[in-house]
């Protein structure tokens, strides 16, 4: 999905229509099955693995105690899908775009920042952590271990290069707003996609099972 | 003791390097513009990435270090002396080679980025590796530093020792020279025969060599006598 609009409207219907229940969850899956299956790899399958793997601890937790366990893994699961594609479809420049075309030159133009800092610095940090691993792991520390100093490393230069960058703004004398003329690019499904997503929203909040009982 | 590389293709997207060679033991320079892959080759050799093709063997080679260009990256101590610690090493000596006494009871993190690549160099060399592979050592250095960490990699003499830079004024005694342009890596040769052939060389040597008076290695001492030989 091409149009960064109709993307992140259809990500928040989905990922709120999974939440919902597993009729939500169904309906997301199979949106994501037709959408997106088709573009998944390795990479995509790893980056939700541990993610995934940390839902599936709390969801046996609340299965153990009584709850809805398994329910709650399958909704995070599609969830995690959701976010990924989303992620995936990504393109430096296009919160900004979204931002400004929503709210304007001044809060829009503010959020919009920070938005693509804040991805950039995601990136960023894959990179690091990755590194910061094999940095570990060739001086003899593994496991869990790392995760400390790994944490405490990670913590540090996100905080020095956040410095760095606010520095660089005010230097080139940034105060707040700024203008910018949004463009959106526009893809085949962008709007097929979007119209199910709406229709997944609408099956998963609006109350079927009464319509059926008033049929009837 | 070698380090072979047969038909090794590294990949990031779109950009590849294509890497073929042995490295043997002494010192190897690495010379490559920014973004030419000197950091993705670093690593696949340290054997911390798989290339997408090709192999890298490491014949003999029982211990390896890598050192990063951003030393944060290795730091595993709360305090200095932690930090030396973790290298098995006693504070004392490393915090006098580092000219950091004094300072060992102080968070890691409160030294400048220079004082901690002080720090992580003056850890990572007394280490026997049979294999160092030093990624931008001179980074954050000042001229002093990168002298002074010049005569220690200088007088190395066990395994190989392979450094990868930018650096265009200060390097230490080499045995070989590299370099890695359009997306391939190049064996020049031994020094000072493979001087004539280095693209990235520094003015200075280019124009000794364009002189006819071609220093015998790299360091200041050689091309200072280059420079002064009549």
């Amino acid at each position: 999905m091409q149009d960064v609009r109709l993307r992140i409207a259809s990500a928040a219907i989905l990922s709120a229509a999974a939440f919902s229940g597993p009729w939500g969850a169904a309906g997301a899956f199979v949106w994501w099955i037709v959408f997106c299956s088709t573009r998944v790899t390795g990479s995509t399958l790893r980056r939700i693995a541990l993610p995934f793997a940390l839902v599936s601890v709390f969801g046996a937790v609340i299965w153990v105690t009584g709850g809805q366990g398994l329910t709650y893994i399958a909704r995070m699961g599609v969830i995690l899908l959701v976010a990924s594609w989303a992620y995936d479809e990504y393109r430096p420049g296009e919160f900004l775009d979204l931002s400004v075309w929503l709210l304007g030159d001044r809060i829009g133009f503010d959020l919009g920042l920070v938005a693509e800092m804040g991805m950039q610095s995601l990136e960023l940090l894959i990179a690091d952590f990755s590194r910061i691993r094999m940095a570990l792991t060739l001086k003899g520390k593994t496991g869990v271990r790392t995760l400390v100093p790994a944490g405490f490393i990670l913590i540090h230069v996100t905080l020095g290069r956040a410095g760095e960058t606010g520095s660089t703004l005010a230097v080139r004398g940034y105060q707040g707003g700024g203008t910018l003329k949004p463009g959106f690019r526009a893809g085949r499904f962008d709007v097929p996609g979007f119209v199910a997503a709406f229709l997944v929203g609408i099956f998963a909040f609006a109350p079927v099972s009464e319509f059926f009982i008033l049929y009837r | 003791m070698k380090l072979v590389l047969e038909a090794v293709r590294l990949e990031l997207g779109s950009w590849s390097l294509s890497a073929e060679g042995s490295f043997l033991s002494g010192v190897h320079l690495v010379s490559g513009d920014v973004g030419s892959g000197k950091s993705t080759l670093a690593m696949a050799l340290a054997g911390m990435t798989h290339p997408a093709a090709g192999k890298i063997t490491r014949d003999g080679i029982g211990s390896l270090m890598l050192s990063f260009q951003f030393p944060e990256y290795h730091v595993t101590g709360f305090t200095v002396d932690e930090e030396c610690r973790s290298w098995s090493l006693d504070p004392e000596p490393v915090l006098r080679k580092s000219r950091l006494n004094g300072r060992g009871g102080i968070s890691s993190f409160a030294l400048s980025r220079g004082e901690l690549k002080r720090l992580h160099l003056a850890c990572l060399l007394p280490g026997s590796y049979d294999l160092l592979i030093l990624d931008e050592p001179f980074s954050s250095l000042d001229a002093g530093e990168k002298e002074r960490f010049c005569g220690e990699i200088s007088s190395r003499n066990h395994g190989i020792t392979i450094i990868f830079t930018h650096e265009q004024a200060i390097f230490p005694k080499t045995d070989f020279l590299w370099e890695i342009s359009s997306g391939i890596l190049r064996f020049r040769g031994k020094v000072p025969h493979s001087l004539p052939c280095w693209e990235h060389a520094p003015q200075m040597i280019k124009n000794l060599i364009a002189s006819g008076r071609c220093p015998q290695n790299i360091t200041k001492e050689d091309i200072l006598e280059a420079a002064c030989r009549t």
